[in-house]
């Protein structure tokens, strides 16, 4: 267990008066939280399970927030041993790096595994895991990251072989499961690389432990979730607990509005996020243009966040923006679990600095789910990062 | 309804951009095979949007697609292809692979050695079946021969070779009553001696010598002869090169090389060609298949390269 150090005891997610360092500020670059294990209410629970500040834990670092209320627990009658952490040996790719650093840093039971990426002549992986024979009996993860279809046949490779070295479970965690974002199955002929992918993925093989469990944040098509095979088990998460446990920490958190930019982001989204009044916009066409219309809800004097999945060339964004604004938006932020960002399309956003919503936005909230946009955008305002490291540090020791 | 053997099928033949120039020799070789086409563009994110053109056509048709798999970018869009056409009510669908990269480096020696030719045939392995059964996986001169039971039961190997196109040419040189074939190593011995029992033989093989590896003559004499190395793959060269100086301090008259992959990474391919106004090059002729197109783009015009072209074999296999 991290060292801990003793915090004032009146503070807590609501309170205002935060100590500096726990204080969010658009400065921060990195905010990471983890999400309660109780599903209920959300801020009664939090209300309720500060009994004691023993367990928690501040990061000297500034820039990086931390904050573990899954140690929290209700307190049972009779519980006070600590629950020994699961072992875990994780491995990951070069681009998730820094993100399986921040996962292993959350418990002790996970252990960092290096692989020897090199390339023969001939471009092709020559792949080595140094140590083989250590990971017989434990459970293995691998954090991979499909940003480019040039580095999906290398990790590939990695997954069909680690199950396979008599480990105790697999599981792979992919954050984003891209392709299938901008394609439409609308005519034969279409072809569906996101199938592709999931039968890629269908086929890795199980290990003693079954089949490989494979978690993704947020997937793009709920429909997707049929894509995968009966020896995988697909395990959907989401970062929207993230976004709340945020929000909780605002000035303004009081007069905070939901906008979903169309119904597919509210039928993903509004059941996390449903004691929160919502706006719905939605694509009308006027002549030979589309235009963003607001169907229902009313931003006047609200802090507008916009809430998507995910986000590439911005324009939905924008386009929503602008209509909250001209609606009387007081401020108005966005998020979206996966930052694809193709071509820096990031640059589009600027922050309001205090002053109008028309003129930029007050956050922009990403999660590290795209280690490649998170790099580029991480000290830029407006945006702020909420690091997924938590939310999968917990999955993986269930 | 019974099928006459002797019938050849009408096949629609898909293939990959770098593959165009193989697949319209291919088409040329019989009016029954036709080319059909695919657009193959890519999203901002980088990620491919393919479109099969006129796909109602293809029900009750049969169907092949010309893959290359020249490195690990493109694999993912020509796989989104592979794994679609079979399901488009296809009479039967085909797959032509002429060269299975990866693992002609590795070596599974260790545990911890992980074996993408093991990944690219789990891949292809997960071809779905077509209403004509599983898929036909057609791959020349495959590298280890163990690889082919890497490969699931839903697909069929069917393993060729481009030796016939080597003996064919070979007959028709000059001093072709004096050719000897040598193979540089025992593996590529075990490959292909038994497609040139007619021909006398020598066998290399590579000696270690304190530090050095040397390679040297094991059986066979080259002495006045015409000598054709003949192995399945070149990456940088440098076996080939080392017999050739073997070959030549024995006494062949000529040296020439045959390998049916032309692999040459990073360009290797310039250590054999003629260097400005120079008559004597070791190699009186380099024979390489169409296997990889890319590098047959690079070496088509350059002595002494010359391209054997697949199209035919193809053609045969795909009806």
């Amino acid at each position: 267990m991290a060292a801990t150090r003793a915090l004032p005891s009146s503070s807590s997610y609501l309170n205002p008066n935060l100590p500096p360092s726990l204080k969010s500020s658009s400065s921060t670059a990195f905010v990471i939280l983890k999400p309660p294990r109780k599903k209920n209410q959300y801020a009664n629970s939090i209300r309720c399970d500060i009994t004691s500040t023993n367990n928690w834990t501040a990061e000297p670092d500034p820039k990086v927030h931390f904050f573990p209320p899954e140690h929290l627990t209700v307190p049972m009658a009779s519980e006070s041993a600590v629950k020994t952490a699961k072992r875990v040996c994780l491995f990951y790719c070069a681009e998730t790096k820094e993100l399986a650093q921040k996962v292993a840093a959350e418990s002790d039971g996970i252990e960092l595994r290096s692989i020897t990426w090199r390339k023969f002549a001939d471009g092709f992986p020559n792949i080595f895991i140094p140590n083989a024979h250590a990971i017989r009996g434990q459970h293995v993860a691998f954090l991979a990251s499909f940003n480019s279809p040039s580095v999906i046949f290398e990790q590939l490779s990695v997954i069909y072989a680690l199950p396979k070295l008599f480990i105790a479970s697999f599981t792979l965690v992919l954050p984003f499961f891209p392709t299938g974002t901008s394609e439409r199955m609308e005519d034969e002929g279409d072809v569906a690389t996101a199938f592709t992918l999931a039968r890629a993925l269908s086929n890795i093989p199980i290990s003693m432990g079954g089949p490989t469990s494979l978690v993704i944040y947020d997937i793009h098509a709920l429909q997707e979730r049929f894509y995968f095979g009966d020896n995988i088990l697909p395990c959907f998460e989401s970062g929207i607990p993230l976004l709340k446990a945020r929000l909780q920490q605002l000035r303004d958190s009081d007069n905070i509005s939901i906008c979903f930019p169309d119904d597919g982001a509210w039928k993903r989204f509004n059941k996390q996020l449903q004691h929160f009044p919502t706006i719905v916009c939605a694509k009308v066409r006027e002549g030979d243009q589309r235009i963003v219309r607001i169907k229902e809800g009313d931003p006047k004097g609200r802090h507008v966040v916009i809430v998507d999945d995910l986000v590439q060339s911005g324009g939905t964004l924008i386009e929503c923006q602008k209509v909250l604004a001209a609606h009387g938006a007081a401020k108005i932020s966005a998020y979206v679990t996966h930052g694809i960002f193709p071509n820096r399309s990031w640059e589009r956003f600027g922050s309001d600095k205090g002053g109008n919503p028309e003129q930029g936005l007050t956050y922009f909230w990403i999660t590290d789910s795209c280690p490649t946009t998170v790099r580029d955008v991480m000290y830029n305002p407006p945006f702020e990062v909420l690091s997924l490291a938590g939310s999968i540090a917990t999955t993986l020791q269930k | 309804m019974a099928m006459d053997k002797s019938q050849k099928k009408q096949v629609y033949l898909f293939y990959c951009a770098e593959c165009e120039d193989l697949a319209r020799k291919i088409a040329s070789q019989s009016d029954l095979i036709t080319l059909q086409t695919i657009k193959w563009r890519n999203f901002d994110d980088g990620f491919p949007n393919i479109f099969i053109n006129n796909a109602q056509d293809l029900r009750g048709q049969h169907v092949a697609f010309l893959a290359s798999f020249s490195s690990q970018a493109v694999i993912f869009e020509q796989l989104s292809v592979i794994y679609a056409l079979p399901k488009l009510f296809v009479a039967s669908f085909s797959l032509v692979l002429p060269f299975f990269p990866t693992g002609s480096f590795e070596r599974m020696e260790e545990e911890g050695d992980v074996a993408t030719a093991f990944t690219l045939a789990r891949m292809l392995s997960n071809i779905p079946i077509s209403k004509g059964g599983p898929t036909s996986l057609v791959i020349y001169d495959i590298h280890a021969l163990q690889e082919r039971f890497y490969f699931g039961d839903h697909v069929l190997p069917l393993f060729e070779t481009g030796i016939p196109l080597l003996k064919e040419r070979l007959h028709q040189l000059p001093d072709s009553d004096k050719i000897v074939v040598a193979f540089p190593d025992d593996g590529a011995w075990k490959r292909y001696h038994k497609q040139f029992d007619q021909f006398p033989v020598v066998v290399c093989n590579k000696v270690r010598e304190g530090d050095k590896r040397i390679v040297r003559i094991k059986e066979g004499n080259p002495a006045g002869f015409h000598v054709v190395i003949v192995d399945d793959l070149v990456q940088s060269g440098g076996t080939l090169i080392e017999c050739q100086k073997v070959l030549a301090a024995h006494g062949a008259a000529k040296v020439s090389a045959y390998v049916t992959h032309g692999v040459f990474p990073k360009r290797s391919w310039e250590r054999f060609t003629h260097k400005n106004g120079e008559s004597d090059n070791p190699f009186a002729y380099f024979w390489i298949t169409d296997s990889c197109p890319l590098t047959v783009k690079a070496v088509e015009h350059e002595a002494p390269f010359e391209i054997l072209s697949l199209a035919g074999s193809i053609a045969d296999a795909l009806q």
